[in-house]
């Protein structure tokens, strides 16, 4: 029979880190076109049927949606392109561990003599997975238990719970995931949580207990998220030394606000880009719907890659962000900006660069930053087309500024302010990708135009991060 | 409690810090320390923490220490142990009377040098009664008692906090104030109870005080500003009844007492009338 399993295919990488290359690194490969008769290589096929095995508590009307193009194909290496994209789809959905899809000639009374009937196979995730983790970071040590109920209600929804015990805080995060049918980009999500930070750099502690909710569509070729966000934070000083500063900011607030991100990635790996370009922009508005804070909060990223010779990549970036308190009452620490670091401007010490008090980074209302970075593969490219690919040496030239808006001065005052007392850095260093979500930087730097106050790490400086100027 | 006294004195400034904020201008006395009283906003604060409050002022008072006092709706979470008040003093925060008398003497400022070991340990007694008595009968009343905690103190305390957070604070508070009580073993206590422990105590002071101008006779200690502090604070507060300012009003060298302290350290221009940061509306008699 003219059966044509295109099982050969790798699973696709579901959502989550994987260390190793990426799918975004490979050049998808065709359907492997194995036809056991001519027959019907070039003929005209109709799709009669298409089944979908394996399915418990997953609703089929559901997935009809995702594979509803399959019954398009005209001819066989359609019906092979349009099958994998489904069995694409299908696993982007996160429910299933593994699709198969199994092509085969239609049998039965109504069989036509060029129709196909097309199968995927699939196997679902359990109702219920869990994790155990143990993290150790910061002085501290945790615990994380989590817990994931894919595809609860048999519609791709989604229900994570993680908890996590340390020994000095506990953090928690409960979140629901739906997608509407047929547009699983077109999402909304709810969430509920916990979470405890400490910055050292500020002296200060935060605990947040919030709940958010968000609807993210796409919108021709970006990305947008709507979202309110209602959080009870409690901020503290970390020890006693904490300056009055950071003291004075101590205590209870609510925060409600309702933000907009719109995001056009066109970048090849979110990591190590080739190639491509991203834009972000956030903006946030507070007190209007409640709350005892109140501002108008600006925040963009731009980042272009292009490749050059030798495999090299210039990548360059600018973060730019600006936070306006709406009414008499100043701006929160806690929503401040923060500049410097190894993920940032290099050289500096993490978030050390701008206005403080006794020691305590206060953070500022307006900051810029941005990086030119020449990437290349590592010298005489040791471990090439394995472990080594991970790797990239590259060399960077930072700049940034951050400091506080003085409504007296006027708009050009602002600027004229960001423009002096330029910080840069530049050096050159080690990058590891971690998985598509993080890496690992090992960089030597020369801070440059250091101010009064700023704390520099002149010299080694290592940095971890998933977000990097 | 530590205290790190790197802080020159001549120059060293002193605030104390409550809830409200009163900006009298800042003072610097030839004395030289001006202590920041930091106190929780007016119409936020409750009896307790005044009570406290006007104790450290009283002190700070008596010390001759120019004080500037600032209301802060968020001055127990700025203390470092949680209570109001506290002193800011140059780069240094302490908070609660006993640290604070601690801190001054180390600073050497004192108001009991002159009291030999025996009157000390007196000193020390009566103060942990006023704290175990007074202190406790106000938190109980506060907030055990269901009539001025649902009038009173649950829309003061919250009153600086937006919705739901005013009640979500207000209940805790409320619930951490009565596991207290269970710890010390008033949770089984009613109203009346209460009341006769203030008038007990109550009797205690006004036997140990007689007739003398001040507990250890002519010279105040930290004992009559704590005193002062928490009588003073009982009979100018209006509660949902007035039986706790009852008790206390029938100890009559009591009232005198808090009289005295008033008119010598509050109502005399001795610290001059723009850095009185203590605005209490009512004064006695």
């Amino acid at each position: 029979m003219g059966t044509v399993h295109a099982r050969s295919l790798d699973p696709l990488p579901m959502r989550g880190p994987e260390l190793g290359v990426h799918a975004d690194d490979i050049e998808t490969p065709d359907v492997e076109q194995e036809t056991k008769q001519e027959v019907l290589e070039n003929k005209d096929v109709i799709v009669q049927r298409v089944h979908i095995d394996g399915l418990g508590r997953t609703k089929e009307d559901y997935l009809t949606y995702e594979i509803a193009d399959v019954f398009r194909a005209k001819n066989l290496i359609d019906v092979m392109k349009r099958a994998h994209k489904a069995r694409q789809n299908l696993l982007r959905l996160g429910i299933f561990r593994q699709v198969e899809v199994v092509i085969d000639t239609s049998q039965g009374v109504d069989a036509l003599p060029n129709g196909l009937d097309v199968t995927f196979e699939v196997t679902e995730l359990r109702r219920m997975t869990g994790s155990y983790n143990t993290m150790v970071g910061n002085n501290e040590g945790s615990m994380v238990l989590g817990l994931k109920l894919p595809n609860v209600f048999g519609q791709a929804e989604k229900l994570t719970f993680q908890f996590s015990y340390g020994t000095k805080e506990t953090s928690y995060g409960l979140s629901f995931f739906k997608p509407q049918p047929g547009h699983f980009e077109r999402n909304f999500a709810v969430n509920l949580y916990k979470v405890t930070g400490q910055f050292p750099w500020s002296s200060l502690r935060e605990t947040d207990r919030g709940v958010s909710t968000e609807f993210s569509f796409p919108l021709w070729k970006t990305n947008h998220t709507l979202k309110w966000e209602g959080v009870w934070r409690e901020l503290g000083c970390l020890a006693r030394t904490a300056s009055f500063a950071v003291r004075e900011e101590s205590g209870h607030s609510l925060k409600s606000s309702l933000s907009h991100a719109m995001v056009i990635d066109t970048r090849n790996s979110t990591i190590l880009p080739r190639r491509g370009a991203l834009l972000k922009i956030n903006q946030e508005l507070a007190g209007y719907t409640g709350g005892d804070a109140s501002f108008l909060k600006e925040d963009f990223e731009i980042q272009f890659n292009r490749r050059l010779f030798w495999d090299s990549v210039l990548s360059t970036s600018l973060w730019g962000g600006c936070l306006l308190p709406i009414g008499d009452k100043p701006t929160c620490i806690a929503d401040r900006f923060y500049l410097g670091g190894p993920t940032s401007v290099r050289g500096f010490s993490m978030y050390s660069i701008g206005p403080q008090s006794e020691g305590d980074y206060l953070g500022g209302e307006m900051y810029w930053a941005g990086g030119v970075h020449l990437y290349t593969p590592l010298p005489f490219r040791p471990g090439k087309g394995g472990f080594g690919d991970l790797f990239r040496t590259h060399f960077f030239l930072n700049a940034g500024n951050l400091c506080n808006l003085n409504y007296g001065d006027g708009p050009q005052a602002h600027l004229r302010k960001l423009a002096e007392c330029i910080r840069w850095s530049y050096g050159a260093g080690i990058v590891l990708r971690l998985g598509n979500i993080a890496r690992l930087e090992l960089n030597y730097c020369i801070p440059m135009g250091v101010q009064r106050g700023d704390r520099i790490c002149d010299g080694v400086q290592f940095g971890a991060g998933i977000r990097f100027l | 409690m530590t205290l790190m006294l790197s802080v020159p004195l001549t120059l060293s400034n002193f605030s104390c810090y409550s809830p409200v904020c009163i900006d009298s201008s800042h003072f610097i006395m030839s004395l030289a320390a001006e202590a920041f009283v930091s106190q929780i906003a007016e119409d936020q604060i409750l009896l307790s923490d005044c009570a406290s409050s006007l104790a450290v002022q009283a002190y700070l008072r008596m010390c001759n220490l120019p004080v500037q006092v600032s209301y802060r709706p968020n001055a127990e979470y700025m203390s470092p142990s949680g209570k109001v008040p506290f002193v800011h003093v140059g780069n240094q925060v302490v908070s609660e009377l006993g640290p604070i008398v601690q801190f001054t003497k180390a600073k050497g400022h004192s108001l009991s040098d002159g009291l030999d070991d025996v009157q000390r340990a007196e000193m020390k007694a009566y103060m942990e009664l006023v704290n175990n008595m007074l202190l406790t009968a106000e938190l109980y009343i506060q907030w055990c008692d269901d009539n001025t905690a649902a009038e009173i103190s649950r829309p003061r305390y919250s009153s600086p906090y937006s919705w739901p957070l005013n009640h979500i604070l207000a209940y805790q508070k409320q619930w951490e104030v009565r596991r207290k009580m269970t710890a010390v073993g008033w949770a089984g206590k009613n109203l009346e109870q209460v009341y006769e422990d203030v008038s007990q105590c109550c009797q205690a002071l006004s036997q140990r005080l007689g007739t003398q101008p001040y507990f250890f006779n002519k010279q105040p200690t930290e004992l009559d500003a704590l005193v002062f502090g928490h009588l003073f604070t009982i009979l100018t507060t209006r509660l949902t009844s007035d039986e706790l300012s009852e008790k206390v009003k029938s100890y009559s060298n009591l009232l005198a007492f808090c009289r005295r302290i008033e008119q010598s350290y509050f109502e005399d221009s001795q610290a001059g009338s723009s850095s009185r940061g203590y605005s209490k509306g009512p004064s006695l008699f």
